[in-house]
């Protein structure tokens, strides 16, 4: 596996915050990768930088390249959508394929096109035309056509309808990913596109929290659901954070043995979202 | 559209053409962005330029250029060439003073308004570099809009002169104005090396505003034009000098009157109307262009070029 992202010790202050505190993670090729945070974790901070869009400390490699001093033969590789408010709204959508098609030199006009004939979206629309949804799919589009190694979302699908979002990643999965092509990946409805993860990275007040294969979390985290008869005997096994359901104890243990917690309740493999709060809430309470 | 992969056969990933080619691609497209954006850049001058050459057509025109009778018919010639040569020059005022508007207002807005509607994380998603971003834009302002309103200038006079000869055929407008090639290439020439002796002169202050431009976070405007009011008045009030206000009034209008030297009275001499095709020649267009702080202000304007892109390099939507 080669590397695509390699970051130690990021670090980036904005006045009295700072935003990005040494983080340290790493990309490989090939995969979705889900950057989850709360607001203000410093998500976003940590995509500029990777994308050369602001100054940072630390050491950061970016497809072997680093953005602060290589940003522009960086670009040729890389494809970044910050969300959907971006396209301008004056832009007709003929005018954003002829521009697109001008500077980029891996931009397949062709495959485009394809794309947007199965939409509602009309060439001689403008931007400020479309609902806030075709002007996502419009960006797909020239994201589909350019043949990048390096995918980078931030909140793609903000404010989208389910039927927009949905389309969106099944379009991503389907026509986009493949193994030569990495993608980066940050939101906040992660219960929607856990399935699509290869591997998460939580980031919480500038740092890495986890960060971790999708394979490998099943292996080191564990949740029971126990009893409230149970409770004490399986807050012995020390769990980072628990929760009730419907008078059941949701408890969240890592590097536990199905041997040690099966006898304890229902043992399951918790779903990322239910592992993000766990780790966020464990982390301010523990 | 030309695939590119097409042009490099045998590899399964396209190569980047040649760096020049793709640099010269790339800049024909930022061009066009332009003027896709800034609409106004085009449509503007060219309403203008029709208006200017409707000009020949409303009815009524007295012109009243002495009896061409009584042995002055040399005199009354010189007078048709001298008038022919004024309405070339007239027409093309009022384009050059709505160009200098809206090249301004261009500057002030093309790195703010990217910022303003968040576009520039678009713009910034591509492989296009700060340097030639800003470099496109100002080729715009300073090259391909004045040389498209030259143009425009030019065809405005040519129709007006030929709607005129029309009507003078019908018998419908008094012949005034006479057609002399010589004079109208020689002023042609002169408007054209006036038009870059301007660009070269008020280059700073174009730079300044495409500084400010991307400078600004909010309020382009005002930033751009408190400091030459405020900077001259705190001058005064610090110092008692008044260095700063005497350099902008110099940076206004000084290369004019190195052009002019010796011929401040050019339009009229002797009362009578004079062929504007001499000002080639009695124009001091050598000593303008080889003004010290003509160059000078070159330098200046280069260096904050260079720091706009300088700028725009951390620039965000923030």
């Amino acid at each position: 596996m080669t590397a695509v992202i390699e970051a130690r010790g990021l670090a980036k202050v904005y006045g009295a915050t700072r935003a990005l505190d040494g983080a340290s993670f790493g990309v490989e090729a090939g995969r979705i990768v889900g950057l989850i945070g709360p607001n203000g974790a410093g998500k976003t901070t940590a995509l500029k930088a990777i994308l050369g869009l602001t100054p940072f400390s630390g050491e950061l490699s970016v497809l072997g390249l680093d953005p602060r001093t290589q940003r522009d033969e960086l670009m040729r590789e890389v494809c970044f959508m910050a969300d959907v408010a971006v396209l301008p709204r004056w832009l007709r959508v003929s005018q954003a394929l002829d521009f697109v098609g001008g500077v980029h030199v891996r931009f397949e006009r062709a495959r485009a096109t394809d794309f947007l004939r199965r939409t509602d979206i009309r060439m001689e629309s403008r931007v400020r035309e479309l609902s806030k949804g075709m002007v996502t799919q419009l960006h797909l589009a020239l994201i589909l056509a350019i043949d990048a190694r390096l995918l980078v979302l931030d909140e793609p699908t903000l404010g989208l309808d389910l039927l927009y979002r949905r389309k969106f990643y099944d379009t991503l999965l389907n026509d986009y990913f493949d193994k030569q092509r990495t993608i980066l990946l940050t939101t906040h409805q992660v219960e929607e596109v856990e399935n699509l993860f290869t591997d998460v990275i939580f980031i919480n007040h500038g740092r890495v929290a986890l960060s971790s294969s999708v394979e490998d979390l099943g292996a080191r985290y564990q949740q029971v659901n126990v009893s409230a008869e149970a409770a004490p005997r399986a807050r012995a096994l020390q769990p980072f954070y628990e929760r009730e359901v419907f008078g059941r104890v949701a408890m969240y243990f890592e590097g536990r043995t199905p041997a040690e917690l099966g006898a304890l309740g229902e043992l399951r493999t918790p779903s990322i979202a239910d592992l993000f709060v766990a780790k966020m809430q464990g982390a301010v309470s523990p | 559209m030309n695939s590119p992969a097409a042009e490099v056969p045998g590899t399964d990933r396209p190569a980047a053409a040649p760096a020049g080619a793709g640099t010269r691609r790339t800049l024909l497209t930022l061009v066009r962005r332009e003027f896709w954006e800034h609409r106004a850049l085009w449509i503007a001058p060219l309403a203008t330029a029709v208006l200017l050459a409707l000009c020949a057509i409303p009815p009524h025109v007295r012109v009243d250029l002495g009896d061409p009778e009584g042995g002055l018919g040399r005199y009354f010639d010189q007078q048709k060439v001298a008038l022919f040569t004024l309405v070339q020059w007239g027409l093309s005022v009022p384009l050059y003073c709505l160009m200098i508007f809206l090249v301004s207002f261009y500057l002030l807005d093309c790195l703010y308004a990217e910022r303003k509607d968040r576009s520039i994380l678009f713009w910034k998603s591509l492989p296009v570099s700060d340097g030639l971003t800003v470099a496109s834009k100002l080729l715009v302002a300073l090259v391909i809009v004045p040389l498209g309103v030259f143009a425009l200038a030019l065809a405005a006079h040519l129709a007006f002169s030929l709607i005129w000869a029309a009507r003078v055929a019908l018998g419908n407008a008094p012949a005034v104005l006479s057609w002399d090639t010589l004079a109208w290439a020689r002023l042609e020439i002169a408007m054209l090396l006036g038009l870059g002796l301007g660009v070269l002169w008020y280059a700073p202050f174009a730079a300044y505003l495409l500084l400010v431009s991307a400078w600004a976070r909010r309020n382009a405007f005002l930033w751009a034009a408190l400091p030459p009011v405020l900077a001259p008045l705190l001058e005064r009030l610090a110092f008692g000098t008044r260095y700063l206000g005497h350099l902008i009034g110099y940076r206004m209008g000084g290369i004019w009157q190195t052009l002019a030297l010796g011929h401040e009275r050019i339009l009229s001499h002797n009362m009578r109307l004079h062929s504007l095709g001499s000002l080639l020649g009695e124009l001091n267009f050598r000593g303008a262009f080889t003004d010290i702080d003509l160059w000078l202000g070159v330098a200046v304007a280069a260096a904050l070029v260079f720091a706009a892109a300088r700028i725009r390099r951390y620039r965000d939507d923030t």
